[in-house]
């Protein structure tokens, strides 16, 4: 089980740098759990590597780890979704946003989708959007 | 507002919905003048694709009226007349900054899903299941837009719906299919499948300065259209003889075609006898999803050292990919989402100066309340069906 997750994101390591630690951007997931951040100049044109390191694998064994993927509370899989946010935010300035998934990429949205259709107006409320 | 959605294998029926709010600044809502329906949402329809839900709105073809926008969309007015891209790319990732709009890095908000399946998650796309974002679609009476400062494009009032209204998918998926067959002049180029698609894949391909252009397909009026309306030199009804690779052979004195164009996809209709009937169960079982006989021949009857390009939507997994014909002959195989925000600026002058009228295609014209028979009559491809425009 990996406990590895990475992107790519277009800036400079020194502006992607500034923006992690910038309140605004900063991710909440990954802030909380103490990962290992580290940063680096991707190839060519293509920007910063960010790599997050869990450093443990999700507690409870493979069962643990089994219920949490089912429940979309999977440490890793919540690291990823800060790191797509964060990327979205940094490159585009929204999170982008789906009638499936009202809240943006969220974990736990993705085995409970809702249809591809419009919200009402207390849904969207709820979804935060 | 009424929107068409999915409600299930072989069902899609109007209903009542939630009419679209902005979620972000660079959004726009779109009122709806007239939408398509496209022969890849028949793979929704048909339940080929995963992740569909109950209750999805289908359709990516569409343009309408900007009717509201968020704060951040500054290049359009409201009441500014739209054609919208089908794949949602938000303009600023690497992908989109190098013209690869349709693997758009940010659009998908499932982009974990996708990744599960193919690895990588490319751009979201309207209508298109939960697999590619989730994003309500355009056969409705508005629609949200993402990145509404990256797709739409304004048209002049002076041209018809139909004449512009191709440019969200099928022309430019067309263009693209011939664009990446390197058509320098003098080519000969296979086109399978001669729908919406293959009928633009042709016309470019003539337009780029291809010599010979083949059309395939097993229905009479498609390959009539192609000859008459898209330009192609000649044509195989695969529905008189199944043998698609000696037949080319025989059309191009045994060398082959330059490059071929698939534009038939996960659910072709041909094949040889017992590979076509292991296909249709398999599938049917869902132990492959892609019945993919058309690009097994394209495989097959292009000349080594040709180029095989596939613009029919695949979902999956297929079957006896011919591996040995694929290697030992050196093709190269080329494929994707047509980068549609790319192609509409160049594609769009076509239509203006004439080179092209995208609305030799419609066949059928019909309210949106009338949907469920439209895929009915598109899917079996009665009254000569070959494009349903719909409208709101």
């Amino acid at each position: 089980m990996s406990s590895k997750a990475s992107t790519t994101v277009l800036g400079s390591p020194e502006e992607v740098q500034r923006r992690w630690a910038d309140e605004q951007y900063r991710p909440g997931y990954i802030d909380s759990v103490d990962a290992a951040v580290s940063f680096k100049r991707a190839p060519g044109d293509r920007g910063t590597e960010i790599h997050v390191d869990l450093e443990q694998a999700a507690p409870g064994g493979k069962f643990g780890e089994m219920l949490m993927k089912l429940t979309g509370k999977e440490p890793l899989a919540k690291v990823k979704d800060d790191l797509r946010r964060f990327k979205a935010n940094f490159e585009t300035g929204v999170i982008p946003r789906s009638d499936g998934t009202p809240e943006g990429e969220l974990a736990e949205r993705k085995l409970k989708q809702r249809p591809a259709q419009p919200l009402a107006p207390d849904e969207l409320e709820k979804a935060g959007a | 507002m009424r929107a068409t959605v999915w409600s299930g294998r072989n069902s899609v029926s109007v209903e009542n919905v939630p009419d679209p709010n902005i979620l972000n600044d660079r959004d726009a809502i779109v009122k709806i003048s007239s939408t398509a329906i496209c022969g890849s949402d028949l793979h929704l329809y048909d339940g080929y694709v995963p992740k569909m839900k109950r209750g999805d709105i289908l359709g990516h073809e569409f343009m309408g009226e900007v009717v509201e926008k968020g704060k951040g969309v500054g290049n359009l007015e409201l009441g500014d007349r739209v054609v919208v891209p089908f794949p949602i790319a938000c303009g600023d990732c690497w992908s989109c900054k190098h013209g690869f709009y349709a693997a758009c890095e940010n659009s998908n908000p499932n982009a974990g899903m996708a990744e599960k399946m193919f690895g990588h998650s490319a751009a979201g796309i309207f209508g298109y299941s939960h697999l590619t974002g989730g994003y309500a679609g355009g056969q409705a009476e508005y629609a949200r837009v993402p990145f509404a400062d990256v797709g739409p494009i304004k048209v002049d009032e002076d041209l018809s719906d139909e004449q512009v209204l191709f440019l969200s998918d099928v022309f430019p998926t067309g263009w693209f299919g011939a664009d990446l067959c390197d058509i320098e002049g003098g080519e000969t180029i296979a086109v399978f499948g001669a729908g919406p698609v293959g009928q633009f894949a042709i016309a470019s391909a003539i337009l780029m300065g291809a010599e010979q252009v083949i059309a395939i397909d097993q229905y009479e009026y498609r390959l009539q259209m192609a000859v008459n309306k898209a330009g192609a030199t000649g044509t195989i009804d695969f529905s008189e003889d199944a043998d698609v690779v000696e037949q080319l052979k025989e059309l191009t004195g045994g060398r082959g075609p330059d490059a071929v164009i698939d534009c038939v996809g996960m659910e072709a209709a041909h094949g040889h006898g017992a590979l076509h009937a292991v296909d249709r169960v398999k599938q049917a079982n869902r132990i492959e999803t892609d019945r993919g006989q058309a690009l097994r021949d394209a495989i097959l009857a292009c000349r080594p050292g040709g180029i095989v390009s596939v613009m029919g939507v695949y979902g999956g997994l297929m079957d006896k990919f011919p591996t040995g014909a694929f290697m030992n002959k050196g093709l190269q195989l080329r494929t994707g989402q047509a980068h549609v925000q790319k192609y509409l600026e160049p594609l769009y002058e076509r239509i203006r100066n004439g080179d092209i009228d995208p609305s030799f295609v419609v066949t059928h014209r019909l309210d949106l309340d009338q949907a469920s028979n439209a895929y009915e009559t598109f899917k079996h491809k009665q009254d000569e069906c070959v494009k349903v425009v719909l409208k709101p």
